[in-house]
Order: C-alpha cells, then structure tokens, then sequence
C-alpha cells in the first residue's frame, strides 16, 4: 500500500511543479517526477511481498510467490522513453534560452491566440 | 514475394537507423532512402490489402501467440489507414526532397521516418503497450520536427507540445496499468474480451484517462493548446504529417478503444459534444488569423472536431462517414500545408497579407491552395463534399439535427476564411517581387497527385466507399475483433 | 440516344476544353463554347422524347436524372439565355483578360443549371446547386478587387442558404430514407408536422436566396453589378430562376395540401409583394444602370413569388409565364447596358447621356426591354402582368393587389430615369466618338427584343408549355383559359387579334411621336439649364438627368437608410468581433494549456456521475 501511496504522491508533486512553477527547467523536473511516479506505481501492481523470480524450472515454487514479470518489462521501457523524453525537453529548453534569454515561462509566449 | 505486416514498423525504423549512418557518406542517398522506404511500403501496403479484407492477418511476434506475445492486427480497417498514410508520406517525401534545403537533413528524415514508424504502429499494433511504445516514437519525433527550424517560435511551440503531450502520455500510461491491474493482460483483443468483468468503477476511471490522453493528440477541445503552435512553427510538409498521419494515428486509437473497450453510450455522447465544442471554438479562432499556417492549423483542429462528431454519433453509417473525412481531410490538408508551404516562401512571410498577388506570380501553386480551399469548404465536385454530406445525413439520422446545424454554421464561417485568403491571392495588386525563384517540379508534382486525388474521390466516391464500408465495419464490430486477435 | 449525362457532360467538358483553348490556341475558345450551347440546345429540345431516366448510384446514396414538363421549361429557357449571352460574350468579353477562367465558370454554372432541373433526387440538385454557387462566385469576383468583398458577401448568403437546403435534405433523409423526388413527394405526408414545417421553411430560405427574395436579397444588387455583361444576364435571367424553380416544387409538390399551407402562401406572397414595393424605391434611388436594373429583377422576382404563393391556377400561370419573360427580358436590359459600358467604359447613369443617335440598336432593345418590364401592351409583360392582378383579385388578395400596383406603378419612375439618363437628353463630350456596339453584341440583342413582341403578341406559344409545366405541378392544366383577358374573346387568336391592335396603336403613336420630337430637337450645351439665379460654378454638372429624383430621396431616403443591408453587416461583424474574443483561450503560455488539461480531467472525474452515470 505504501509504494501506492508514495507513486500517487510522486505524481501530485510532480504536477504541482508542472502546473505552478514558471522557471521550464523546474516544469521539466516536475514531469520528470511525475514519470518516476508512474513508474513506481506500475512496478508495484506487480509487486509481492517476499516474492521471488519467476523461474519455473526452481522446485517448490508455486505462482503465488512469483512477481509478475510483465510490469518490469514495462517500466523498464518506460523508463527509457522518460529519458528520451526529458532529453528532447532539455535541449529545447537550452533552445529556449538561447533566444529568450528566460527561463520564465510566461515571458516565452509570443505564439498566441 | 512473402509480405508481412511487420515491414510497416521494421523498414521505417531501419531506415531511420540508416538514415544518419548513409548521411556521412552521401546527402543524395538520405533523401533517396525514405522514398524507397515508402514506395516499397505503398506497394506492401496495397498488396496486403485484398488479404486483409478477407480476414484480418495477425502476425505473431517472436512466437508467442496472442494474448502472452505482441501481436498485429491487420485488418481492414489498418490496411486503410496505412495505406493512406503510406501516400500522404510518400507526396510529402516528394514535396521534402527540394522544400528542405537546410541541414541537418539526415535529422528531418531521420525523423520522418520514426513518424512512420510509429503511426503505422499505433495502428496496427494488437496490444496496449506497444502502442504505448509507438506513440512515444511518434511524439518525441514530432516534438523535434517541430524545433527542426532551430528558430526562437518553433522552440516555443515544441516545447509547449511536449509539456502538454507529456500528459497524454502520462495518462496513457495510467491507463494501461490499470487494465492491466484489472484484467491481467495487455492484448487489446483480450482486454476487450474481458472488460465485461471489470467493474463499472474502474472501467470508468480508464476511459477518462484514454479520452483525455487521446483528446491531446486528437486536438480536442480544450486540450488542443499545443496543436495551433505547432502545426504553424513547424516546417510546411510536417504540418502536413501533423494534420494527416500523427493525428489520425491518435483518433484510431481513440475510436479502436471506444469500440472495442468500452461501449458506454455516455462516453460516445461526450465526444460528440466535445467535437461539437472544437469544431465552433476553432473555426472560429481560424476566423482573424493573421498567419497562413496558424490558420490552417485552427481549420485542422476544426476539422478533428467534425471527425469526432461524426465518431461520437456512433452508428455504421456515421462511423463510415468519419472515416471518409479521415481520408479526405488527410489528403486536403496536405495539400493546403504543402501549397502554403512554398506560398510561404515565395512571400518571404508567414503574414496572410503578405500573400497579395501570388495567384498571378506563382499561378499553380496558388491554385492547388484555392482548389484545397474549395475542396475542404465541402464544394462539389470535390471531395470534401461527399464526406460532409456522408456526415450531415448519418449525424441527421442519428437524431442531432443541432449538430447538424452548428457543422453547417462553422462551414460558413470556414468559407469565409478561406475564400479571404483566396481572394487575396488571386485579387490583389502583386506586392511580390519574387519572379525568379520557381516552385520545384517535385513539389508541384507532390500537390498536383494530392489535387488529382481530391478530385478523383469528388467525381468518383465510391470507389473509396468501397474500401471505407469494411474498415467501420472492422472498427464497429467488437466481437469479429475479439475472435480474430486471439486467433479463434 | 442523346440524353441528360451527354448534355452536362458536353457542357461540362466545352468548359474545360476551353479554359486549356484560352492557353494553346485562344481562337477556338469561343467556337467551343458556342458550338457546345448549340448543340446542347438541340439536345434539350428533344429530351422530352427521351422517356427513361438515367439511374445510377453514389455510395448510398442513388442518383435519378429525368425530364418533367416543369424542368423541360426552365432548361429551355437557360438554354437559349445561354446561347445569347455566350455569342454576345464572344464580342464583349474579347480583349479581356483570364478568359479561360471566365469561359470555363460560364459553361460550368450553365452546366450546374441544366443539371439543376434535370435532378431527380435531392443529392444531385444540391450537387449542382453548389457547383452553380462556386462558378458564379468565381466570375462575380472576376472583374476586379473591388469584387472580392461583393464576392464574399454573395458566398456566404449562398452558403447560407445551400446549408438550408442541405438540413432540410438531411432532415428528409432521416424522416424518409429516401432522396428520390418522386418518393419524396409521394410520402412527405407521413413525416411529422415539425419536420415538414422546418423542410418547407428551410427549402424556401435556401431557394430564397437565389432569387433575392428579400430579406436575403442584400448580395444581389452588387453581385449583379460587378459580374460582366453577359453572364448578368444569366445571372439575372436565369441563375435566379433557379430559385424559382426549387419554390414552384416546394410549394406545389411539399406544402401543398399540409395544415400550414395557406398560411405559408400567405407569408409568401406578402414577401414577394413588399420586395418588389421595397426593392422599386431602391432602384429609384440608384445612379448605377446595373445596379437599377438589379433591384429591378429583385422586384419581379418578388411578383412572381407573389404569384406562386397565391397557388390558384391562374396565379402559377402568371408566375411561369413572368418568369420566362423576366428570363428574356432582364437579360436584354443587362445585355443593352454592357452595349453601353462596352462603348463608354462605364455603368454609371450621371456620365452617359443622349446615346440614342450613337448606339441606336442598343436603345431600340433597352426600350423594348423597359417596355416589358411595365407590362405595356403588345410586349410580352403585359398578359404576365394581367393574370397576375387577374388572379390577385379572383383570390380576393385585395390588400396585395394595391401594394403591386403600386410597386408596378412607381417602376416607371425607375424605368424613366434609366432610358432618359442614358439615352435620352444631351450629348456629353466625352461620348462624341462612341459607336454602335459590334453586330454579335446587337443580334443577340435584337433577337431577344423581337421575341418579347413575338410572346406579347402571341402568348399563346409560351402558354402551351407552361400549361404542360403546370400539369406536373398539380392538377392545373389550361388555366390560362380561365382568364377574363383569354375568355372574353374567345380563343386566343382573337386576343392576338386584340393585342396587337392595342399594340400597333401604341407603336404608331410611338413613332410619330418620337420622329416630330427629334425633328425639333435643338441642341444645347451641358451648361445651358436653369440656375434660380444663382451662377453655377464651372465643375458642376447641373443636368437635371443627376440627382434624378431628389425629391424622392428626400422624401423617402430617411425611411428606405436603416436597410437590412447594414443589419448584416453589423451582425456579421458583431459576430466576428465575438470570435475575436474567444480565441483569447489560446493564450499562449504553455502553463495554461497544461492546466486546462488538467482541470478537464478534474471535471471528468468529478462530474462522472452526471456525464457517465458511475460515482468514482
């Protein structure tokens, strides 16, 4: 229960840096918490207390006390495309601030309406 | 010769693997690739076509069989949109090759080609996460296609498209985690097979997380901020990729989850209000614009909204006519983002007003624009006409003649947009003094295949009829789905 | 066997030719379109031979092409129009510019019109509706870039008013399942009586728009006015009658027979008759001879409207009969006044004067067309006329008698001033070395001015077909017999006999007194006219043919200013200003856009109860 907890109050922080916080190299840590906090949250649906690998050729071990293997595969991947993700973020926001000279959000809006 | 659906994801991605390898040697051969890459698509694509009409083919990845492995499904439905994607790619190949003059473009084509991959992907995919995977791809390629220019508002807008596409995936994540805390799989034949014992809940609390991850990428209101910025900051032929293949990768996966997952009738009647919503606020955003491109970007917005009312009605007949104007505003918007594209140039300015005059100095260009225009007002003969006549009946029929009303009403105000814009072009004193640089013969011929399309579907519309009845069929019909995916 | 896909066809593909003719070898340009009307006029003579209808299918939707002794009349009349305008084009148009645009929108909207009342079903009407839209968009913008706004302003009533048409075929549709006129007008009973109040409506609000009835008339007078000579005379002679055409349908094959019917004829007809009252005092006001003219057709328009919705037999046969005549005689005034811009290069009223020694054929047709237009005998307008009033009193439309009289009356007022503005009074200098217009502008002309005289003294000739058009309409078959004007004398040789002896007074009287006048003519200078004491200054032009009714405009202009023209304007731009403010949602910052996703998602969830039905 705990590592839901943790996930889901991961994400809510990384939100309210998303959604409050006007420096974009802040906002992009703060989707980088919320993606940590997905992760988290996945790997622990597979989650079993003292559970083991799923190795089937090991005598005596019953499924009850294996760890689902599949969300592994997929936090893994995801952790990947986090990254690939915060990188593209990163280098836009040096982009950015190569032309702005800011790192204030709302200073960077000339496309509107 | 042995084809197999898998081509659509592996060549692309090889090729974009190749692409900056082959780049150190010959720039020539980096242009050549994707167009290779694409043609020989085209020609899988139609030959796989008549296969998959009769029955869906599902290729099993690596062995294991659905529901443990990833799968891929591809039935009518997919052999439709990609083939459509594989010819908007190819004319936007065509158009790209003398359009991107500026370097780095191994890096444009690198790109292009994860495009491909990853829309093809995301519709022919068999399970969640691997779509998950493709939709990534599409979106980290879009976001940098975006910047591709390297100015100060294609940075803004990238970065504006990854904050709010961050979310989208996000979301989706969310989703898929819960369907499978639920249901203990990820193949989406599977899950639909077992959604039944979900409990209401739950199933709920997915939906909205698919709606609002999928609304992103489908420019649904009030989730669309990024779409305006990054259709307009972009170079011209990705806003054309944007408006005809990455959107419609989403839309299909939005409308595949709507059929097949959840068949809430709450959930279609919300889309239908939400494409409502969308279509008024952008037509009517569209209205001012002072830029070419961010006007087109509000028309494709406006557009979505159409497409996903006709969706939200929810009936054969108005699922037939989405997927028509899914077809058509691909096609037609390519067009008008390819012949903005060089109208673009040749102005020197992004302004509409800097367009005065170009329908005498660059004739056919700016003629493939007003026949685009006239074509997406929904005038006949052109194409346009027959899916908004498709969509005003089947919407009639399904009993929301306010819908009915509010699509006409935004198709006025869209004429007066684009006949503004038209008239300009061709009415105007020529303020241009640009007479010596030419549309390339390859850009022209990359629009006159879009105009001839356009035209060919507006005199003969069944023709494309007959393809579009067993892809809703495909996308309407949740148990045909279920019994194939799992190879029963 | 020649039929209906080889006559759209031909037209369609004689536009085409010439549009790539223009660009290879500009000389067969205008034989093509010539030859093609030609030969489509042929083609439309003998259709009512062809029995079988042309059937085929458009994904689920089926298509049905067939010819009725209704739309046999109106595709006669675009035909011949057609003829004329395009071998009057053939001189008037040479020298211009972008002729392969023009050429290919002419025969592209002839085409739409033919395939217009050849439609058997509603899709392929509202297919050719809207391609009849785009083609006379695209040559009312052709002139110039003043155009464009007048262009605009034509496209979105248009659009208006094809949407209208297209919710009532939609509603139709999903009421019927059907879009085949004949099952249509088979089972329109059996739709609720909402539904078929809103076709009606919305049918008569489309079809409206083409024919200017107002309130929806405001694009009229500049679309007619920018658009060049010869096709105005389609535009105006034929393109309206469109209009015509879809309400003579609605009314007689739809409403007909429902609860609401006579109230909706009743709403109608007073619509047509305050048109034409309203629309005759704004062509007085006009100093522009196109623009004159198009309130003028704006007016008859209304008439026949007025005469359609009484619904009596006679009525019909009045409307029909003023349609086609309208169709001929419209065209020979829009005809007359290219002649003189042709020769003097403007349409304003206030700039040309005295042309009758110079362009002698030109007035001869602008009489003849005038003539008609006031319903004198022996002209084609009379009988038209007759049947109307006729008919407005067998009906006991005593009310509406008097308004048309009254708007028919106050047309001399307009029709004066355009003959004696242009071609009466005195020579200006600026005219001195005008000629006549070129023969291929005068014989379409004059054609079209001796059939006038031909129809006025012989109305039996139109009276035939339009009875047979009246039979497909409803039972209404020789009504015209009923007539006091038909009946009195017989048949209706003897009221040939009677016309013409009115007529040939008339003529007589009209030659005497022309050829005395002129005989006596002095001529004077611009500057010789009467001043009340005061010295005119040297750059004022005091010629009593400017600033014709004064006194009129004094008096009415404060009543006539508020016009619905600029209700329009300010809606549409109140309109626009609204969406301005809207897109004030895209704000720009990144921020925003994030957390109007997130609030959405809040709102989901929170309201799932109501929008899903499930509490989460």
């Amino acid at each position: 229960m705990i590592y839901y907890i943790t996930a889901i109050l991961l994400i809510l922080i990384g939100m309210y840096a998303v959604l409050t916080k006007k420096n974009i190299i802040k906002i992009v840590i703060g989707l980088s918490i919320v993606d940590s906090g997905v992760n988290l949250l996945l790997i622990s649906i597979g989650y079993i207390k003292n559970g083991t690998a799923p190795i089937f050729s090991v005598k005596g071990l019953t499924p009850d006390k294996m760890v689902d293997p599949v969300p592994q595969a997929l936090v893994l991947t995801a952790i990947v495309i986090g990254l690939g993700v915060t990188a593209v973020a990163l280098s836009l926001v040096i982009r950015l601030y190569d032309h702005h000279k800011t790192l204030n959000i709302d200073k960077i809006r000339k496309l509107k309406w | 010769m042995n084809f197999s659906p898998v081509h659509f994801i592996a060549v692309p991605l090889f090729a974009a693997f190749l692409i900056p390898i082959v780049g150190r040697f010959s720039k020539e051969a980096v242009k050549l690739i994707p167009g290779l890459v694409l043609l020989y698509l085209s020609y899988v694509a139609i030959s796989l076509y008549p296969i998959a009409l009769q029955k869906p083919i599902v290729e099993i990845i690596a062995g294991f069989k659905p529901p443990f492995g990833i799968s891929l499904y591809f039935g009518p439905l997919a052999a439709f949109l990609v083939t459509m994607v594989m010819l908007i790619g190819l004319v936007i190949w065509l158009y790209s090759y003398k359009f991107i003059i500026r370097e780095p473009l191994e890096k444009y084509y690198m790109l292009f080609m994860l495009v491909i991959a990853g829309a093809t992907g995301i519709m022919i995919t068999g399970d969640i996460f691997n779509m998950f995977v493709f939709l990534e791809i599409t979106s980290i390629a879009a976001y940098s296609l975006t910047a591709f220019l390297r100015d100060k508002d294609g940075a803004e807008a990238a970065f504006k498209y990854l904050l709010i596409g961050s979310f989208s995936s996000t979301f989706y994540l969310l989703a898929v985690m819960l369907i499978y805390a639920n249901t203990g799989t990820l193949n989406i034949a599977d899950i639909a097979a077992k959604m039944q014992t979900v409990p209401n809940q739950p199933k709920i609390f997915i939906m909205i997380l698919f709606l609002v991850g999928f609304g992103i990428e489908s420019e649904l209101f009030p989730l669309n901020g990024w779409a305006p910025d990054a259709y307009s900051q972009a170079p011209s032929p990705i806003g054309g990729v944007f408006g005809g293949i990455v959107v419609k990768a989403s839309t299909y996966a939005m409308m595949r989850f709507a059929f097949v997952l959840f068949n809430f009738h709450s959930m279609f009647e919300l889309i239908l209000v939400l494409g409502v919503i969308t279509m008024l606020i952008a037509e009517m955003s569209a209205m001012r614009q002072q830029q070419i491109k961010r006007m087109l970007a509000f028309s494709s917005i406006g557009q979505m909204g159409l497409i996903m009312i006709a969706f939200g009605v929810g009936t054969d007949a108005s699922v037939r006519a989405a997927l028509f104007q899914v077809f058509n505003h691909a096609v037609i918007k390519t067009l008008l983002f390819l012949a903005a594209g060089y109208l673009v140039f040749h102005s020197g300015s992004k302004k509409i007003s800097a367009l005065d005059g170009l329908g005498h100095n660059k004739p056919i260009t700016s003629f493939f624009f007003a026949l685009g225009a006239l074509a997406i007002i929904g005038l006949p003969p052109f194409s346009g006409f027959w899916s908004k006549l498709y969509i005003l009946t089947s919407v009639a029929k399904g009993g929301f003649l306010a819908s009915v009303v509010l699509i006409l009403f935004s198709g006025i105000i869209e004429a007066i947009y684009y006949l503004r814009v038209v008239g300009r072009l061709y009415f105007k004193k020529d303020v241009s003094q640009d007479n010596v640089r030419r549309t390339p013969i390859s850009g022209l011929v990359a629009m006159g295949i879009l105009a001839v399309v356009i035209l060919y579907v507006g005199l003969y519309p069944h023709q494309i009829i007959d393809l579009i009845k067993p892809a809703a069929h495909d996308l309407v019909d949740k148990a045909a789905y279920i019994k194939y995916g799992l190879l029963h | 066997m020649i039929s209906i896909p080889v006559l759209l066809l031909l037209i369609f593909a004689a536009g085409l030719l010439a549009f790539i003719a223009h660009h290879t070898i500009p000389v067969l340009r205008d034989a093509i379109v010539i030859i093609a009307i030609t030969i489509a006029g042929y083609i439309v003579w003998q259709l009512p031979g062809q029995t079988s209808n042309v059937n085929f299918s458009i994904g689920m939707f089926a298509i049905n092409w067939g010819v009725t002794e209704y739309s046999q009349l109106f595709g006669l009349l675009i035909a011949v129009l057609s003829f004329f305008a395009l071998i009057y084009s053939s001189a008037f148009m040479a020298n211009k510019e972008r002729l392969g645009y023009f050429y290919m929108n002419f025969m592209f909207s002839i085409g739409a019109m033919f395939g217009i009342v050849y439609s058997q079903d509603l899709i392929s009407l509202f297919f050719f509706w809207e391609i009849m839209t785009w083609s006379s968009f695209m040559l009312t913008i052709y002139c110039c870039e003043e155009a464009q706004s007048v262009g605009l302003k034509y496209f979105i009533f248009s659009a208006i008013g094809a949407y209208s048409i297209l919710t009532a075929i939609v509603i139709i549709y999903s009421g019927l399942g059907s879009l085949q006129l004949a099952n249509i007008f088979a089972n329109f009973g059996t739709m609720s009586i909402a539904a078929k109040l809103a076709v009606v409506i919305l049918l008569i609000t489309g079809f409206g728009v083409k024919s200017a009835m107002m309130p929806l008339h405001v694009w009229a007078p500049d679309a007619y006015k920018m658009s060049p000579a010869p096709y105005t005379a389609i535009f105006s002679g034929a393109l309206s009658k469109m209009g015509i055409f879809g309400i003579g349908l609605v009314l007689f094959k739809l409403a007909a027979g429902q609860g609401f019917y006579p109230y909706v004829q009743e709403i109608l007809a007073w619509i047509g008759a305050l048109t034409a009252l309203f629309s005759t005092f704004y062509a007085i006001f006009q100093t522009d001879a196109k623009k004159l003219l198009a309130y003028s057709s704006i007016g008859q328009l209304g008439y026949i409207i007025t005469g359609l919705a009484i619904g009596t037999p006679l009525s019909i046969t009045a409307a029909l009969f003023l349609t086609i005549m309208h169709g001929i005689f419209k065209s020979m005034l829009f005809l007359s006044v290219g002649a003189v811009y042709y020769r003097t290069g403007t349409t304003n009223m206030n700039e040309v004067s005295g042309l009758i020694r110079k362009m002698p054929y030109t007035f001869f047709t602008a009489l003849f067309g005038i003539i008609t237009v006031a319903g004198i005998p022996p002209l084609g307008g009379f009988a038209g006329k007759w049947m109307l009033y006729e008919s407005l009193i067998q009906s006991n439309h005593y009310f509406l008698v008097i308004v048309i009289f009254f708007a028919s009356t106050a047309a001399f007022l307009y029709l004066y001033r355009f003959i004696f503005s242009m071609f009466l009074g005195q020579e200006e200098k600026e005219t001195e070395n005008v000629k006549e217009a070129p023969l291929r502008m005068i014989v379409p002309m004059l054609i079209l001015a001796v059939s006038t005289l031909v129809f006025g003294v012989f109305p039996g000739l139109l009276l035939k077909p339009i009875s047979g058009a009246m039979g497909y309409l409803g039972n209404f078959q020789h009504a015209w017999e009923t007539s006091v004007l038909f009946n009195n004398w017989g048949s209706e040789i003897d009221l040939n006999t009677i016309v013409t002896s009115i007529g040939g007074v008339f003529i007589i009287a009209w030659i005497l007194i022309t050829v005395k006048g002129y005989r006596k003519n002095r001529y004077v200078t611009t500057k010789d006219i009467h001043t009340s004491g005061e010295v005119p200054t040297g750059n004022e032009n005091l010629t009593y043919a400017i600033d014709f009714y004064k006194p009129f405009e004094r008096a009415l202009g404060s009543v006539l200013k508020p016009s619905v023209d600029k209700l329009y304007n300010y809606t549409g731009k109140l309109l626009e200003d609204s969406f301005e403010h809207l897109r004030y949602v895209y704000t720009g910052n990144g921020q925003t856009y994030a957390m109007y996703v997130m609030g959405f998602l809040l709102i989901l969830f929170l309201f799932s109860e109501l929008i899903f039905g499930v509490a989460l």
